[in-house]
């Protein structure tokens, strides 16, 4: 009796868990499609007085210039789920690749595409990450290309261990003892059997990316037009705002909504890895 | 010692090779001017005569096969040039710097370890019970944590709010503390990047802790040992988590090897005079050689911690030595 309801707490806490990963990422994004009549001033727009303290007119305060916080964090949505979502989108397209070649071509090529994977994921991430943003300049695109380049190790190698075990099927191998050519045979039967375990690596990605790129924003490294919640982080520590009262609302907001993004995705990936492969 | 795994040593020199060379291309293949990006100077500030010495140091003017072997020449024998910004030896910089990132990021890691060895062995032990669950879900969410927040809150609680930890650098200035005091004073100074740290580091031991727990708990011997009597916290001190350590001793290696990285962020936050912000006025201060070099720094302890992690494995893993 105590063992069954372990399983089933085992059972339910991760389809628990992503449905509320789901609800964070699901009203995250509506927030940043709305954004423009959400937020009641224009972000870039010096609207009030610098460091005035939450009001009516300004629920969240001004900044250091007099620019609505509360507007700044509604439209930093939209960049930060944008960095995320494209970032890991980079990193799948070139882990996948990557990944079903070096399982499907496992002896030279496989071998080689490993030593590879494995050389980027030892390499310091993050100075690494800090070196290439410097050198590339301050841009939303040059942000998600160095993201997306520095994260597709992890999901190259988790879907290259599927596709090993997914060559040696019986299907797989009736397929190519007919002289089904190697594209057909990946396209058909070894990519749609790789795409929930893609799914799980991308979602976990995007939970990755959104924490580098609040991070890089952070070290004054982001777009310095289009404010991410990072960057609002990083005018308030230049500013010294966490000395303040005014970290309440300067510094509180935009950290929550980091946390909760990241969190929004990686509940869904840890949802899904359940799945594949229980843990629990 | 064990003789080490051949092909890993080779893959180590891969990486070294790798960031050397990406050191050296990247000045030289970014966009913009190549003698700004490698020496980290304002062009349009030097005189003619400043500009061809930079030129000439750097060895901008001689074919680019050559600049490479020269700059492994340099790197080998630990020449990291001059940083012309501070116009200081770059060496001197970072040796000044190391102590302090290696306190904090040591502290951490004893920390971290023995919070997440613990909550992990204990969570594993009561797995699927509430608290297991609850305990793996808060988990979860430190993982999302964005470590410079922690950081900027800590320091508006503990230094601002309570007033009982300072905000920021190593040492009170102008104190000049000695004995007693000045190690009561370093620690005061630890403590909060420390602690930022620590936090972001304990979910992953936990995480492997727990994992590698549940393995080693479904085994024969566990069995063996319950059926002779063996007490419950013998099963799970002696047996158990005994034989679940390695992994996550391998797990620390890296981890402190990334926490190194990390520092660059919580010391930025806590104007911590280590390597990490050292990394970051580089970085704003277009003093491209120091940041170049400090990469260097990071990987040499990246691969420094995988070798250690290497040779702990067959001590700590009995059924992996080879005979």
């Amino acid at each position: 009796m105590v063992e069954r309801t372990k399983r089933r707490r085992r059972v339910l806490l991760p389809q628990r868990l992503g449905q509320l990963g789901g609800v964070i990422v699901g009203s995250m994004i509506l927030v940043a499609i709305l954004a423009p009549w959400l937020s009641p001033y224009d972000p870039a727009e010096r609207v009030g007085r610098p460091f005035s303290s939450p009001s009516a007119e300004h629920l969240l305060g001004t900044n250091d210039v007099g620019q609505d916080l509360l507007s700044e964090l509604i439209y930093g949505t939209r960049v930060s789920l944008t960095v995320g979502i494209i970032a890991a989108a980079v990193a799948l397209l070139i882990g996948t690749s990557i990944g079903i070649l070096a399982g499907y071509y496992p002896k030279r090529l496989g071998a080689f595409l490993m030593r590879g994977v494995d050389v980027v994921l030892i390499l310091p991430f993050l100075p690494l990450l800090i070196v290439l943003a410097a050198y590339l300049g301050r841009s939303l695109t040059n942000t998600i290309l160095v993201i997306g380049v520095l994260i597709w190790a992890a999901p190259a190698r988790i879907i290259r261990s599927q596709v090993i075990s997914l060559r040696s099927r019986e299907y797989v191998m009736a397929s190519q003892s007919m002289g089904a050519p190697d594209r057909w045979v990946i396209l058909r039967h070894i990519l749609p059997r790789t795409a929930l375990l893609a799914t799980g690596s991308f979602v976990r990605a995007v939970s990755g990316a959104i924490l580098l790129e609040a991070a890089l924003s952070f070290l004054g490294l982001g777009d310095p037009i289009q404010k991410s919640w990072g960057s609002i982080l990083f005018w308030a520590q230049s500013r010294g705002a966490f000395l303040t009262p005014a970290w309440k609302w300067w510094v509180l907001p935009p950290g929550l909504a980091i946390m909760l993004a990241s969190l929004g995705f990686a509940l869904i990936a840890f949802a899904v890895e359940e799945r594949i492969n229980p843990k629990l | 010692m064990k003789r080490l795994n051949k092909q890993k040593l080779m893959q180590y020199a891969i990486v070294l090779f790798v960031a050397v060379t990406l050191n050296f291309m990247l000045p030289r293949v970014m966009p913009g001017n190549p003698l700004a990006l490698i020496a980290g100077v304002d062009v349009g500030l030097l005189t003619p005569e400043q500009r061809a010495q930079i030129i000439e140091d750097v060895g901008l003017n001689r074919p680019i096969l050559v600049q490479y072997v020269d700059y492994w020449r340099s790197i080998v024998t630990g020449d990291f040039g001059i940083s012309y910004r501070s116009d200081r030896p770059i060496v001197d910089l970072i040796s000044e710097r190391l102590p302090w990132t290696l306190l904090i990021t040591g502290g951490a890691l004893l920390f971290s370890a023995t919070v997440g060895i613990v909550t992990g062995a204990w969570s594993a032990w009561r797995r699927g019970k509430k608290s297991d669950l609850s305990m793996l879900t808060g988990m979860i969410a430190l993982q999302s944590l964005p470590s410079f927040w922690l950081g900027m809150l800590l320091i508006s609680i503990f230094s601002v709010q309570l007033g009982v930890l300072p905000s920021f650098g190593a040492v009170a200035p102008a104190a000049d503390f000695t004995g007693g005091a000045y190690f009561v004073d370093v620690i005061k100074h630890a403590a909060l990047p420390m602690l930022t740290l620590s936090v972001l580091s304990v979910p992953g031991v936990y995480l492997t802790m727990r994992y590698s727990m549940l393995e080693v708990l479904g085994e024969d011997f566990i069995r063996t040992a319950r059926a002779k009597g063996a007490s419950e916290m013998r099963v799970l001190f002696g047996h158990v988590a005994r034989n679940a350590i390695a992994p996550v001793v391998t797990f620390l290696a890296i981890r402190f090897a990334f926490s190194f990285g990390g520092s660059v962020i919580i010391e930025t936050v806590f104007s911590y005079p280590g390597l990490g912000r050292l990394v970051f006025d580089a970085v704003s201060g277009r003093d491209y050689p120091v940041m170049q070099a400090a990469f260097l720094v990071f990987t040499a302890a990246v691969l420094l911690a995988n070798l250690v992690a290497d040779l702990l494995y067959p001590i700590l893993d009995p059924r992996t030595r080879s005979h």
